[in-house]
């Protein structure tokens, strides 16, 4: 029992982790926390299940097609539920706009796809138990994304720039930094990201269109844990949100594992409110 | 006056119905066509049933109206898409009540929605057949317009039951179910009829259709001593989980529950075929095949009259027949009233015995509008289906 939770704690875990992080890549060019990140990581299954599954795609080439589709979906998300609301930024208008392109995408997936969950093709045929492939891929996917994106914010120039928007936007466009092109290119990012999530967590989530309120909900829970911005942080708390998650589901069940995960939840963000790795916000005045 | 008289006599007269026929089809005016309002999710979630459903309906007007229509009077079908949501069902009755004018209705067919529209068609006294599960739909006193021609959840959870008990001769059960209201409630009633026969629920749970991995579910229920699984769903994400976990655990106990369980779409969501092994689901004796792999007489001959005009491959028999039924079941109505005023047709109604459909021989009184027989509810595998139909469960010959 407890390998079975562990190895799907584990792969859930990692799953909420990449969709934090997507939370976080979006918010850190924009200051907006995009509701979209849930359905893009939906959409990462249902594209991988059409390219792969449907289609007939080898492994790698339907990852990188998958990729690229969710990278326009989240641009296109930008452009359309982010870019015009930035203006008034106080007023929280993005709330609105980015839960309504959340539902527009969900909608548009249930009637172009199906409503019910369809299979997710086996990828590498490795494994079986509790060392399935289903759940150590979305593992071996959160751990290359929280790599890479050290490797890029670290040593890269586009990287650099990333931060420097992220830092303060004013002074990096003063400082002649492309900041909407920069904007648009981490929201096809943070595409990227969810899309690697939904595709590498395919076999154990199904492509399946109620996946992406699911992990809408789920995937906030590693950004007010870890701290908003802080993608260590969302990965230490996605992983600890699939292990706890596990563990009451297997203690007390489905239903009352729910509640006992938000309680749990909420204790700990009323302990310590910027999260469990977050530091509060200093401004130098 | 004439009109206001005839629809007295017509509520009050149900057993002179045949008599006053001639007078009554006086007061309708010449060449008007018998309208009958259908509420169908022909798009959006669970669309499924509806469409299978309107193959039915459109098939029995098609054919009442080349035999000459009822009583003369051509019959119209008046359909209007709900998407399967409430607060449109609500809108299409009240429009098939005020504007469309029609005489009767058939659906919705999700209870969803008939939860919504059911308190409304009885304010305007509208004639209603409807194939939804929920019992609390049919109250007589409540909703007097209201009819079931398909079995309530009670009806399939009775056969669940009988067959767990009586032909499996297992007593200590897991019941799960999905967390909607529909789960909800169906779990509820289902562990109290089961703790009523004096069965052991050893374990029971309310799954999210969303949760990725249901080991943590089956492990409770295996640990806890269960020897069957009772499954309350239309998720077949979460049903074909609870199979694959069945067998990845090496459980060798047989599923037993809702008619989802037979849903085509499982098929590809399993990890091994023989996963829908000793899987049994709901189902009706009228769309069952036997081991000589034949349906009963009337539903073979109806499928021979479907032939070449009417597609089964990617539906439910039970769906065409029932929507079928449900034309046919208004139209004897008005035959045998002689009138379409609602008193006449659910007079006709109420005083229905045994009404020989294809889904079933349905019977109503006026205390009774619950019409499928319970012997006709039967238990099918639910890996067997060929052309919308079902191979009868071990035990039921």
């Amino acid at each position: 029992m407890l390998a079975s939770i562990i190895a799907s704690g584990l792969a859930l875990g990692a799953v909420y982790a990449l969709i934090g992080i997507t939370y976080n890549v979006m918010f850190a060019a924009s200051r907006v926390m995009s509701f979209t990140a849930g359905q893009l990581g939906m959409l990462g299954g249902v594209f991988g299940a059409l390219f792969v599954g449907r289609l007939g795609v080898p492994g790698p080439v339907g990852l990188v097609l998958t990729l690229a589709a969710c990278a326009a979906v989240g641009v296109l998300t930008e452009i359309i539920a982010v870019r015009p609301v930035l203006a008034s930024l106080e007023k929280h208008l993005y709330v609105l706009s980015t839960l309504a392109a959340a539902l527009l995408i969900q909608q548009l997936t249930a009637i172009e796809w199906s409503t019910e969950p369809q299979p997710f093709p086996r990828l590498l045929g490795l494994g079986s138990g509790i060392l399935d492939e289903k759940f150590w891929l979305p593992v071996l996917a959160c751990a290359a994304v929280i790599g890479g994106l050290e490797w890029m914010y670290r040593r890269t120039l586009v990287g650099r720039a990333f931060i420097a928007i992220a830092e303060d936007n004013f002074a990096a466009r003063a400082l002649g930094l492309p900041e909407r092109r920069l904007r648009m290119a981490s929201f096809a990012l943070a595409g990227a990201v969810a899309g690697l999530a939904g595709f590498s967590s395919g076999q154990l989530l199904l492509a399946f269109f109620a996946n992406g309120a699911m992990l809408n909900f789920y995937g906030f829970v590693p950004v007010a844990l870890g701290g908003l911005g802080n993608n260590r942080g969302a990965v230490l708390g996605g992983l600890a949100l699939g292990l706890f998650q596990q563990a009451a589901n297997f203690t007390v069940g489905g239903v009352f594992a729910s509640v006992l995960v938000f309680t749990v939840f909420i204790v700990v963000l009323l302990a310590a409110p910027q999260g469990l790795f977050g530091a509060p916000a200093v401004r130098r005045v | 006056m004439t009109t206001r008289r005839n629809l007295v006599l017509g509520a009050a007269a149900a057993p002179l119905l045949g008599r006053l026929a001639v007078a009554q089809s006086a007061a309708v005016p010449a060449g008007e066509p018998l309208r009958i309002g259908w509420l169908a999710a022909l798009t959006g979630a669970s669309s499924a049933p509806a469409v299978g459903f309107n193959r039915g309906v459109v098939f029995a007007a098609d054919e009442l109206n080349a035999a000459g229509g009822v009583q003369g009077r051509k019959v119209e079908i008046i359909t209007r898409d709900t998407q399967g949501d409430p607060t449109k069902a609500v809108n299409a009755t009240q429009e098939l009540i005020s504007r469309a004018k029609v005489h009767a209705i058939w659906g919705p067919t999700n209870s969803g929605e008939a939860l919504a529209t059911t308190p409304i068609m009885a304010r305007a006294k509208m004639p209603c057949v409807h194939p939804c599960v929920v019992d609390s739909l049919i109250d007589p006193v409540k909703f007097p317009n209201a009819f079931r021609m398909a079995p309530s959840n009670g009806q399939w959870d009775d056969a669940v039951r009988a067959y767990l008990l009586n032909t499996l001769e297992v007593r200590d059960v897991a019941v799960f179910g999905d967390t909607t209201g529909y789960g909800t409630s169906a779990v509820a009633a289902s562990v109290a009829a089961f703790a009523k026969d004096s069965a052991n629920v050893v374990n029971q749970s309310l799954i999210d259709a969303t949760q990725p991995d249901v080991t943590p579910d089956m492990l409770r229920a295996k640990t806890a001593g269960a020897r069957a699984i009772v499954v309350w769903s239309v998720s077949v994400g979460m049903l074909s989980r609870l199979m694959n976990v069945r067998n990845a655990l090496g459980w060798d106990v047989p599923i037993v529950g809702h008619p989802s369980l037979g849903s085509g779409e499982i098929r590809g969501l399993l990890e091994k075929p023989g996963n829908w092994e000793k899987v049994f689901m709901v189902g009706y004796r009228s769309c069952s095949f036997g081991e000589d792999g034949k349906l009963p007489e009337r539903s073979q001959a109806f499928v021979a009259k479907l032939a070449g005009k009417v597609a089964l491959h990617d539906t439910s028999l039970w769906w065409v027949a029932c929507g079928y039924d449900a034309v046919k079941l208004i139209a004897a109505a008005v035959e045998s009233s002689g009138a379409s005023t609602s008193e006449a047709i659910i007079g006709a109604w109420n005083h229905t015995t045994a009404y020989p459909g294809i889904f079933g021989d349905y019977s109503y009184s006026p205390e009774n509008h619950n019409g499928y027989p319970q012997a006709d509810v039967v238990m099918s595998r639910a890996n067997s289906q060929r052309d919308g139909t079902f191979a009868l469960a071990p035990g039921f010959a």
